[in-house]
């Protein structure tokens, strides 16, 4: 349980209450509505593409219009619609489920979330620049560069997609901390209801998956601003190294999507099966599973470019190999079906459909793996309509079973299940209209991203019914807010536990009050509300589940180590670019190279200098902890001084190099370096910010033996900037690995 | 070309390091259980086959993947097998963290930093060429392998409970293991560095190199191979370890009960 005082002591439902909001359910909330209103910005983008797309050679919209249209459109759905919406469900529900008052770090909760709508304004402001992003979602290089978009458009699509990374990897950090670190008693890991460990896998995939973006969107900000050229092949530079890097994010965030509908499906199936879900430990190992398969395959989206035979065959295994542990999932969730008493609510609707969609999106995925068919395919409105059935049919559906699902419990209203079903109805018709026929369009050869097309046979009807498609799929989302609107005045009042639900969050009040419970049942099982409300068929009678040992590690250490993990990621891809770079630098290399530019002995002496820091650290922890307070902060100011010097350091090698006019858009070598050894620095500076902070602390009595545990999260960080630097100092200076 | 007899080295000293095992196996874990015992065999099959087979002969200076090949199966096969072999002491009650032994964590940093640091470290191009060329170095790379293989892997599937981190803890362990691995095998795929120049230029005494150049398999896809193999099949039995490892914490309270045939014999 959460160890700190409530941070909202007084309901208020006035805008600034909102704003000010530091509770994981008006966050949550805010989340979803956030998500919303981009939904109908992406929606209306969609619709202006599919009204464009209506028939043959129309001009409805301009080409530079069109290109916009849907760079904005995909990063727009993925990143202000699809994350945020997610977020929001795993903010408002998960900490319900495990019988938490709050998230583990509700301030931080906060800002996680108010990045959100700072990035999303950065990416949309980029229209009043004149120039909106316009290189498609995965912004590819070269054509993202300055030479071929010399606008400022990527510039904001850049800056607004790294803000927003930042927000969602501290609020994947906060349920990481949460789910970890605030159970309550009785809930042990493997009796966590599957929503909750799956989201937790999700934000798990979060912290490790938004660090290779962030590394190719700063070395891409370089390129742009500072004259490097990482992704330029006409100055040395490889545009490749950007496709890998961005698939490295792109395949496992397509999991960061599907995660949340498997969470979703495995909640609302069993509810409305009313039988616990089939094969329990199946669907939580498999989604672990999966977060590591999904590092394994991202080069399956770049079969077209010519990796080598060995690469494709190797990837395309993985590629069938990560089908496996989805494609059981269908059968568990088949099985859970399977001789249940079903009731077939709008939200079970909206599940099963997912479980047909998403199967049809899966398996033409699966002829993606195999290479000719990726070669044949690629690029054409087929992989248009597979990923949309994988992402709209499987995960927008399973969206909708949410939203209906959990909104009695979100807002103590039901919504109408007669305009559900209606929305319903409409978006299956709407979908497969809309997405169906873009198979054959692929297949007929239809290219992805054509502004016009000629009027070849079949082109224009089957593009016409996939227009008419979207328009439909608009009216059902209209439906569905005006069931919103509608049922939120005058819905039926839904009480605790309207759908009879298995989990902690149908325990309390709808919606739940500040600090969430006044009482929880007791957790013997996964399904404790059932046992309550069963007890002579309570599931722990039958089945025994692993006991809660009760061990819940500092929320502080945990989101250190989080942090850290996901700061490693970034650097070692900076490194591998380092690496890409300046193999074989001696052969045809041009101008300063390392051997040639870099001082090693004297570097080496501040290595050891930034290496003491951490002794002096740790030194200082192990004072702090037996209370000895002059020590500490003697030992603390010697770590503090030591890691100045080290940036002194850094800037008399810097000033060497400037004056030698080793500047960053020098050469391949000099960005490589620059890069990673200035973001290195920029991580110390911001160690030794937090060591001040701990020192002033210390001074004025906060810093005690008690909350030694915030110390030592500080030092996971402040020993990983060193881990970094033997890395850094090893391939650069040292040249391992050259 | 596979069965060329000049390719099976039937005389190699392997044979002496398999026969030592099976007396000290036969001396030492008696009465010896048949799922156990076909753990050593098999362990004991694929360290014979890293020498004997071809595997053994193309990977002294002919072809770099067969030489990955060797190193994957005596870090990370034959040292798995070997664990899994010995007798579990079972503990009288369900896992507890608390049984733990105090240095647990210390001989995880150590078994995670030897098996995923030797082959960093055996692949520093001098080295990897040295070790190759020379048979002393070449013996110390090979029981170094072994023996890490061994310290990697026992914090998971070693025979004492208490010498075995918590299966979250594990699963941590083999993800990062796996991102260093791969780490390593995406550079040896993509680099233009030749890793190990001994096998750039290697003698062809049998002539069976013209062949498979013929067939495609020059030094550079060679070497391309050569990462691949080091970066996926890993990762795959790590992920292959992540699912043994949570099936036993899934089923950690049926110890005294009913086990599953995965979690008895892991």
């Amino acid at each position: 349980m959460l160890n700190h005082d409530p941070v909202e002591t007084r309901e208020s439902w006035g805008l600034f209450s909102w704003i000010c909001s530091v509770d994981h359910k008006r966050i949550g909330i805010m989340y979803m509505m956030l998500a919303t209103f981009f939904l109908f910005v992406g929606g209306f983008e969609a619709l202006l593409i599919r009204a464009q797309l209506a028939i043959p050679m129309n001009d409805f919209v301009s080409p530079k219009m069109y290109n916009q249209l849907f760079t904005l459109h995909g990063t727009t759905m993925i990143f202000l619609v699809g994350m945020p919406v997610f977020t929001g469900f795993s903010n408002f529900i998960v900490p319900l489920m495990i019988g938490a008052k709050d998230v583990a770090f509700p301030r931080l909760n906060a800002l996680s979330f108010w990045m959100l709508p700072f990035g999303g304004v950065l990416l949309y402001f980029s229209f009043f620049s004149g120039s909106a992003p316009d290189a498609g979602w995965f912004s590819y290089a070269p054509l993202s560069t300055k030479p071929f978009s010399s606008l400022p458009g990527v510039d904001y699509w850049i800056i607004g997609l790294a803000v927003m990374g930042i927000g969602s990897v501290s609020g994947a950090i906060n349920i990481v901390a949460t789910v970890i670190c605030c159970r309550a008693p009785g809930m042990s890991m493997q009796r966590m209801p599957l929503f909750a460990w799956i989201m937790f896998m999700q934000a798990v995939l979060i912290v490790i998956t938004i660090p290779p973006l962030n590394s190719a969107l700063a070395m891409l900000l370089i390129d742009r601003w500072l004259g490097a050229a990482f992704f330029e092949p006409a100055r040395g530079g490889n545009a490749v190294l950007w496709q890998h890097f961005f698939w490295i994010f792109g395949h496992p965030e397509v999991y960061v999507f599907a995660l949340p509908s498997f969470a979703i499906v495995s909640e609302v199936i069993p509810v409305f099966s009313r039988k616990p879900i089939y094969g329990y430990s199946f669907v939580a190992g498999s989604s672990a599973v999966i977060v590591l398969l999904s590092y394994t395959v991202w080069a399956h989206h770049m079969f077209a470019v010519g990796l080598g035979m060995w690469p494709d065959i190797f990837f395309a295994a993985t590629t069938m190999l990560i089908a496996l542990p989805t494609g059981v999932k269908i059968f568990n969730w088949t099985a859970t079906l399977w001789g249940g008493s079903i009731q077939l609510t709008t939200a079970m609707l909206f599940a099963i459909a997912f479980l047909i969609q998403f199967v049809i999106g899966g398996l033409t995925g699966i002829m993606f793996a195999a290479v000719p068919v990726d070669w044949q395919l690629t690029d054409t409105y087929f992989v248009v309509a597979h990923f949309h059935y994988v992402l709209v049919g499987g995960i927008v559906f399973s969206l909708f079973a949410a939203t209906y699902y959990w909104f009695p419990k979100i807002t103590g209203r039901m919504l109408n299940e007669r305009l559900g079903k209606f929305q319903f109805w409409i978006w299956v018709v709407g979908f497969n209209a809309t997405f169906g026929v873009q198979h054959f369009l692929g297949l007929m050869g239809m290219p992805r991203r054509i502004y016009q097309y000629d009027d070849y046979p079949g082109w224009y009807l089957l593009n016409l019914i996939s227009s008419i498609g979207a328009g439909l799929m608009a009216i059902g989302t209209l439906v569905l807010v005006w069931n919103i609107v509608r049922s939120l005045r005058h819905g039926t009042v839904a009480g605790r536990n309207p759908w009879k639900g298995f989990t902690l969050e149908w325990s309390t009040t709808s919606p739940p009050p500040l600090e969430n419970f006044d009482e929880l049942p007791e957790i013997r099982s996964r399904r404790p509300v059932w046992d309550r409300d069963n007890p002579e068929l309570a599931d722990w009678k039958t089945e025994k589940t692993p006991e809660d040992k009760g061990y819940r590690p500092p929320a502080c250490k945990v989101s250190a180590w989080a942090f850290v993990i996901s700061e490693a990621i970034f650097f070692i891809l900076l490194l591998v670019s380092y690496v890409v770079f300046n193999s074989n630098s001696g052969e045809n290399a041009e101008g300063p190279t390392a051997s040639t530019a870099l001082d090693v002995p004297r570097t080496g002496v501040f290595t050891l200098v930034l290496l003491s820091s951490s002794l002096t650290f740790w030194i200082a922890e192990h004072c702090l902890r037996r209370q000895k307070m002059g020590a500490f902060k003697i030992w603390l100011s010697f770590t503090i001084l030591l890691g100045c010097a080290f940036i002194g350091g850094q800037i008399w090698e810097y000033t060497g190099l400037i004056s030698d006019g080793i500047t960053i858009n020098r050469n391949l070598f000099a960005s490589t370096f620059f890069t990673v050894t200035g973001f290195h620095g920029l991580h110390v500076t911001g160690g030794i910010i937090a060591l001040s902070i701990m020192l002033i602390m210390a001074s004025r009595g906060y810093l005690n033996a008690k909350r030694s545990p915030v110390f030592a999260a500080v030092g996971v960080y402040w020993h990983f900037v060193d881990v970094v630097w033997i890395a850094v100092f090893s391939i650069i200076y040292l040249g391992y690995l050259q | 070309m596979i069965w060329t007899p000049e390719l099976w080295h039937w005389m190699s000293p392997v044979w002496w390091v398999v026969g030592l095992i099976l007396v000290v196996y036969f001396v030492m874990f008696r009465p010896i259980q048949p799922a156990r015992l076909i753990a050593l065999l098999l362990g004991l099959l694929f360290l014979s086959m890293a020498y004997v087979s071809p595997v053994g002969y193309l990977a002294d200076g002919f072809i770099f993947s067969a030489h990955m090949v060797q190193h994957l199966l005596m870090l990370l096969v034959v040292p798995l097998c070997l664990l899994l072999s010995l007798p579990r002491k079972q503990p009288k009650r369900a896992a507890d963290s608390s049984d733990k032994v105090p240095a647990l964590k210390l001989i995880a940093t150590i078994g995670w930093i030897g098996g995923v640091g030797a082959m960093w470290f055996w692949h520093v191009p001098s080295l990897c060429t040295l070790s190759t060329e020379t048979f002393t170095v070449g013996l110390l790379r090979d029981t170094s392998f072994l023996l890490a293989g061994l310290i990697f892997w026992w914090p998971i599937y070693g025979p004492l409970e208490r010498t075995r981190l918590e299966p979250p803890v594990g699963v941590l362990y083999l993800f990062t293991a796996c991102l260093g691995c791969s780490l390593l095998g995406i550079y040896i795929t993509f680099t233009s560095t030749v890793v190990c120049p001994v096998f750039a230029t290697p003698a062809d005494s049998l002539g069976i190199l013209a062949q498979l150049q013929a067939a495609g398999l020059t030094p550079a896809v060679d070497q391309n191979i050569g990462g691949l193999l080091m970066w996926i099949p890993p990762c795959m039995l790590y992920t292959g370890a992540i699912i043994s490892l949570l099936a036993r914490w899934y089923t950690s309270v049926d110890h005294d009960h009913s086990t599953t045939t995965a979690a008895r014999l892991t």
